[in-house]
Formats: structure tokens, sequence, C-alpha cells
């Protein structure tokens, strides 16, 4: 990814296919602007990290991107279908419903949400049989090899309050896998988790990031983000204030990005 | 009179007809409480949609929980079905009245069964894709139904205990039954001490049939019974993961 640059924007010219082309979203809850115009690129199999202070809209711009959050105004296209309100100049082709981009979207909560009357395999089981109509064997079957992809074969049998919280996120992240999403968006993934169970979970997304899925993820975990992240993002107040390529972390330009990095580094 | 003067033996000879009286009791509220729980459901769903239509819901609950059963019935009985036309039989005329009322209860008590269900779980279901019906119906109410158990428990109690009221319509019931044995037996206060105790000991089992169904609910499952059907859920699983190679 050489074309986002130390400083440059977010909008990609490579000639690399952009599955996920976001220009000027915006968000607004009631009066408060929390997302003022995102303009941002993300390419097939691009790992893109978001970091910025709390409150900059991260988790907002994020969860609009699987529609959790509904634009006020701005395009939103993945795989050249369009799903926000649009740009005013630019009529769309074709506009696609929350569900079917959801079903090429796929999330990984902070807080896991794993069902809790259903067991490992039937969280994952859930939605290959409702979304995927598959048949309960067949989706059995599907749903077992998910979890083997994470190192949870041993525990399909087991209910989310028997895991522990590093196994019951790698849940999670199977169960968003299982559907096999054109991209996975990770919101903070590991601050929820003891400190000793954090490894578990990056080690999981640095394998689903080997893979080649396109990844978008927000976390404050440097040692990943500098690792992992192919364009990194920085967000203020609802705005991105600079984006960078690897290495970003290491050499901010923005006053603002460069305090924040050697906070949380700390 | 003093104590010797009852003839407690009399509840053992009348056993029959009392436990009749409590069987068609359970019956009655058991059939309400089905339809109760159907329509209380409709209700809460109501209630938590948007204004025009959740206002529906909140009068309709706001009234009929205010509603005593007797003058429920009377109203059904009598009421309902000269207005209507209808002639309902005893049994029917009461599990409307018990339906009426305590629709209004479980809506209450779905609400904020339904409210407790953490909101990222909704969610989580959204970002799979999974359609709003789903949603509700495979990952929403099996965790309210959870929640809400031990309510609808003592809620049912309740309902059982107003089936005594129906006693004025002339359903045979336990309060019924006992006014019967009372009016050729002339030993009103054995008669009514064992009523007491049929509704005592029929609130026990309530409460221990729910407990059990709250359990069942309970994931991983509580007790040994529900063990035993974990173990086999678990080795069906555990032979899909051997099947697959480890
Ligand atoms: N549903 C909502 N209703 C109203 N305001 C909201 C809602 N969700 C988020 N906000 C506001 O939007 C702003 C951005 O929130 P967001 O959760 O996107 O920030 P964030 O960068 O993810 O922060 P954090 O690091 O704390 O998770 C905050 O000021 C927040 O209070
Ligand atoms: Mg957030």
């Amino acid at each position: 990814m050489s074309a986002a640059a130390v400083g440059t924007h977010a909008v990609a010219d490579t000639d690399r296919a952009v599955l996920i082309r976001i220009r000027g979203l915006r968000k607004s809850f009631g009066t408060q602007e929390v997302l003022c115009g995102i303009d941002l690129d993300i390419c097939a199999g691009e790992h893109v990290v978001i970091v910025g202070p709390s409150g900059s809209g991260k988790s907002t711009l994020l969860r609009s991107i699987n529609l959790l959050e509904k634009p006020t105004a701005g395009s939103l296209r993945v795989n050249g279908v369009e799903y926000g309100p649009g740009l005013p100049g630019e009529p769309p082709q074709r506009r696609g419903s929350p569900l079917a981009l959801r079903r090429t979207v796929g999330m990984v909560f902070q807080q896991f949400n794993l069902f809790p009357h259903l067991t490992a395999l039937g969280n994952v089981a859930l939605s290959l049989r409702s979304v995927r109509n598959m048949k309960a064997s067949e989706a059995r079957v599907k749903a077992a090899e998910s979890l083997r992809s994470v190192g949870l074969l041993q525990r399909a049998a087991y209910y989310p309050a028997e895991l522990s919280g590093g196994q019951q996120q790698r849940v999670a992240i199977a169960r968003a896998l299982a559907l096999d999403p054109s991209v996975m968006l990770f919101d903070e993934p590991t601050s929820a988790l003891d400190p000793e169970l954090v490894g578990e979970v990056l080690r999981t997304m640095r394998q689903v990031a080997e893979s080649g899925m396109t990844m978008v993820v927000v976390t404050h975990e440097m040692g990943f983000a500098r690792d992992v992240g192919d364009l990194n993002v920085f967000m203020e107040d609802g705005a991105i204030v600079e984006t960078g390529a690897r290495g970003f972390f290491d050499n901010p330009t923005s006053a603002r990005a460069k305090e924040f990095i050697r906070a949380v580094r700390r | 009179m003093k104590i010797f003067d009852y003839d407690w033996s009399l509840i053992w000879d009348y056993r029959g007809v009392l436990l009749g009286g409590l069987w068609v009791a359970v019956q009655v509220s058991v059939v309400a409480l089905v339809i109760s729980a159907v329509i209380g459901l409709l209700l809460a769903v109501l209630r938590l949609s948007r204004p025009p239509i959740s206002w529906i819901a909140t009068a309709y609950i706001n009234v009929f929980r205010g509603v005593p059963a007797l003058v429920s019935v009377v109203w059904v009985y009598f009421g309902l079905a000269f207005l209507l036309g209808i002639n309902f039989s005893v049994f029917q005329a009461g599990v409307i009245a018990l339906s009426l009322l305590y629709s209004a209860f479980l809506a209450e008590i779905f609400r904020s069964a339904l409210g407790a269900v953490p909101p990222g779980h909704r969610e989580a279901g959204q970002a799979l894709g999974l359609r709003g019906s789903r949603i509700f119906f495979s990952v929403i109410l099996p965790q309210a139904v959870k929640v809400a158990l031990p309510n609808i428990g003592s809620m049912y109690i309740g309902m059982l205990k107003d089936t005594s009221t129906f006693t004025i319509i002339g359903l045979l019931e336990v309060v019924r039954v006992t006014q019967n044995l009372v009016s050729t037996t002339f030993q009103p206060f054995v008669f009514y001490t064992a009523a007491a105790l049929i509704y005592v000991l029929a609130a026990f089992v309530i409460d221990m049939i729910f407990r059990f169904i709250e359990s069942a609910y309970t994931r991983p499952p509580h007790g040994r019974l529900l063990a035993a059907v974990r173990r086999r859920q678990r080795r069906k699983i555990s032979e899909l993961v051997e099947e697959m190679g480890g």
C-alpha cells in the first residue's frame, strides 16, 4: 500500500481493487456531529488500523461500515454498491440493503456478544443456518471448521459462560469468519480482556490477517497495529487527521498524532 | 364445637371431589396462561414499538391490569355473551376472563425481560446479517424467557388462585366444590381448611415446576437430569469433532 504515504489523504490512487469507498461520510446524533465528513478507501486484502482518542468517532465509523449506524450523509460503497445516502452529484447505479451488506461484512465487538444460550458451535451455526440456509448437519460441520481455524474445536460444546474471555472472543471471530465475509471489522476486540488473555486474541487476528482477509481494526494495541497495519488512520473529533502506511506509528507528522501515540505507548 | 367435633376424615372421603376441583382450576388457568403468553408477548412487542402503536398496548395493559378477576368473569359471562350473542360455557368464560387480565401482566413481565437482554446481542445478530424476526426468536426471546420465568411462576400462582372467583358463574373449581361439600356435610371449617391446603400445596408444586423449567433454561443446564441431557448433546458434538480429526 504505497499510495497512502505519511500525511496524505486516505483516498487510494493505486490499481488495487477498492473494496470499500467512503466519501463525505457524516453521522450526527441529534445536534452533535460525530463524523464530520470521512473519506477513506479500503482495498481488498488491506489491513486498516484506526486509532484516536476516546470519543473521536472510531466506533461510529466502524459501525457505519455495516450500517449499525445509519450515516446522515455521504457515500458508503462496498464492491461498487451504494449503501449510504450517496453524494449529491453522483447517483448510484446499484443500491444495497443493510441485510445484504451485513452478509459480506463481519464484525467483532469489544464485549464479544456471544449468544449465552447457545454453545460455541451453536453460536457459529445459527447464522450459517439462517443466512446461508444451510441444513443443520451442514452448518455444524462448517461451524466446527470455523472453530478449528481459531483453535477452539475442542471447546465446541461449551457455553460462553464456560469459556474465558479470550476464548469467547475467538469464538466471536469464528462466528463472523464462518460466513466468509469480504471484510472483517474489529472494534477494540481486546479492550475488555484481562491482560493475560490479550495475546491469544491478537494471535488469532494475526492469522486472520495472514489469510489475506481485508480488516479494519480499532485498537490501542500498538504492537499489533505496527505489525499488521498496512494503512493507519488517526482520528480526532470525528475527522481523519492523518493517515500513513506501515511505519506510521514510529513517525507521525501531526502534533496531535505524535502526542496521542506517545501517550498510548506509555 | 371443639376441635375433635370436626370430622377431618371427610377430607379423605371426598378427596376425589376436592382434587377434581383443583383439576378444573388447573385446566382453566393453564389454557389461559398459554393464551396470555402469546397475547402478552405481542403486547410487549407493541409496547416497545413506536408511539402510535405503543399507546394501544399501554392502554390495554393499564385497563386490564386493574380489573379484578371476579368483575372480568361476570363481564365476560353475562355482559360480553349478551353483547355478542354468544353463550360461553363457564370454562370458556373463565379462560377468557383470565386471559384478558393476565395478558396485561405478562406483557409487563415480557417487556422488562426483553429489556434485560443486552443490546449488544441484537447488534451482533444484525452484524451477522440475521433478519429481525430471526434475531427476535433465536437470540432475544430465549434469553428473555429465562429472565421472565420466575415472575411468570409467581404470577401463575396468582392466576390459579383467581379461578376461585369463578365460583360465581358456577365453575366447579376448588371453592365451588368446597361450598357444595359444606352444604351437604355442614363442616365448613374442615372443607375450607382442605381448600386452603390444596391451594398452598398447588402453589408449592407450581413453584417447583417453574424452578425446574428455569434450570432447564440455564446454560450450561443445572441439575442431574439436565446434566444427562447435556452429556448427550456434548457426545454428539464430540463425535463431530472426532470425525473432523480433532
Ligand atoms: N448512540 C449514540 N447516541 C448519542 N451519541 C453517541 C452515540 N454513540 C456515540 N455517541 C457519541 O459519539 C461520539 C463518538 O463516539 P464513538 O463511540 O464513535 O467514539 P470512539 O472513538 O469509539 O471512542 P472510544 O475510544 O471511547 O470507544 C461520542 O461523543 C459519543 O458520546
Ligand atoms: Mg469505541
